[in-house]
């Protein structure tokens, strides 16, 4: 017999406003498997972004399997599990893109600022993130910053536009 | 009642129910398509692109395995262009992940190494990805190596559609698909695994393979899972 973990310890305090809103969230959508990705959106806005004793207080009380729920945050780029930068630099790494050197724009700004995917500068000023084909195969390499679409970017152009991102935000 | 169509796979004419899949229509006829996610017992999802086939009228390919049969539909399994397809997908699984066939588990019993002889492959076209992958060996009974890992899904289907631990998924996408365990955390923390085999019965390669057995040695039985659902069916 192996004995093993059980989620039914994952647990949140209750008192955290947060949690409330959480709670509030799940019941209104009556705890349905179906809304996972809904009561997601609604646990990343109150918290920036989905740590993972969140992620298995939704899996406990929607019992849905802990590997689905995590799947499915890995899946869509607009869900993080670590707290995001005030800059998003989102590489996109599809097919198209990482043909004309997105891999390259990704180790730009590793060389330049020593960032990988999914992490944030230690100053917290920029999160970098890749996607999977944001549908603008036709402007690849495309980079989403700050929700804004860049068209056939090269690593210079991609490391400037950061700079300058950071400059304004010493100024304002 | 269900109704019965006419179709023709290479040039064979064949009386089917319309609720089948075109694979599963070949495959009671005796004409062979390549496959590697299809495991007859679990859902198809279409996921490896090997048993792409022509439909008269298309200049698409579609999946066997998830396309039902048509009226009238005219099926070509084997020209020239699929060959060619099934050579991509195949040499694309190898240079996806580090396929050392020499030194694995399931040398001489893999379903991958055994679709390489299938298509003829004598070199890889496309440049290796040589992704750093993780083994898990956390479990008490199994281990997981993700250099071996194709994504073909049927550990994840296996274990939650058979066993309904559902203890696999997969996270992120494209060339950085992975078989998760639960939060992405140690096999041998699962919160939901029983440990059953099935996953390890199920896949192809040696990516899962039971700790009890040596370089070489494996000896798989994905027809175990396709049993087991034949079983249930029937209400014994
Ligand atoms: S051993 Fe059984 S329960 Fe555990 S992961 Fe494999 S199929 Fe699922
Ligand atoms: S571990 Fe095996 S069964 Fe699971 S996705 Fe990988 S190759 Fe397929
Ligand atoms: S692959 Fe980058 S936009 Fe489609
Ligand atoms: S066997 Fe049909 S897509 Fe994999």
């Amino acid at each position: 017999m192996i004995v093993r973990n059980s989620l039914q310890d994952a647990d949140l305090p209750q008192d955290d406003p947060r949690v409330k809103q959480l709670n509030v969230k799940m019941k209104k959508e009556g705890y349905k498997p179906d809304a996972l990705i809904e009561i997601l959106h609604n646990a990343q806005n109150s918290y920036g972004y989905l740590p993972i004793n969140v992620l298995r207080y939704i899996a406990k009380v929607l019992r849905l399997p802990p590997s689905r729920v995590f799947g499915t945050v890995s899946f869509y780029h607009f869900f993080s599990m670590k707290s995001k930068g005030e800059h998003t630099c989102l590489v996109c790494t599809g097919t198209a893109c990482y043909v004309k050197g997105a891999q390259k724009l990704l180790d730009k700004v590793e060389e330049k600022f020593g960032l990988k995917q999914g992490q944030v500068t230690q100053d917290g000023k920029i999160g970098l993130q890749a996607a999977r084909c944001i549908g603008a195969c036709g402007l690849a390499p495309a980079v989403i910053l700050d929700d804004e679409v860049q068209a056939k970017v090269s690593p210079e152009d991609l490391i400037s536009k950061l700079t300058s991102k950071l400059e304004t935000h010493e100024q304002g | 009642m269900m109704a019965l169509v006419t179709i023709y796979i290479d040039g064979k004419k064949i009386i089917a129910g319309s609720e089948k899949t075109i694979l599963e229509v070949a495959r009671e006829n005796n004409i062979e398509i390549l496959t590697m996610c299809h495991l007859k017992g679990l859902t198809d999802v279409g996921a490896c692109r090997l048993c792409m086939v022509e439909l008269e009228g298309s200049p698409k390919l579609f999946s066997a395995c998830t396309t039902k049969v048509a009226d009238n539909m005219i099926v070509t399994t084997n020209s020239e262009r699929i060959r060619r397809y099934q050579r991509i997908t195949t040499e694309l699984f190898f240079a996806e992940r580090n396929h050392i066939c020499a030194v694995c588990v399931s040398n001489g019993a893999c379903e991958l190494q055994d679709l390489g002889y299938k298509v003829g492959l004598d070199a890889i076209r496309y440049p290796h990805l040589f992704p750093q992958c993780e083994v898990d060996t956390s479990h008490p009974l199994y281990v997981m190596d993700q250099n071996r890992c194709i994504s073909c899904s049927r550990c994840i289907r296996a274990c939650a559609e058979v066993e309904g631990a559902y203890n696999w998924d997969m996270m992120n996408r494209g060339y950085q698909i992975r078989v998760i365990s639960d939060f992405n955390t140690l096999w041998g923390e699962s919160t939901t695994c029983t440990s059953c085999g099935k996953c390890v019965q199920a896949c192809p390669t040696g990516a899962l393979w039971a700790k009890s057995i040596v370089q070489g040695q494996q000896d798989k039985h994905p027809e175990f899972i396709t049993d087991l659902m034949e079983r249930r069916k029937m209400n014994l």
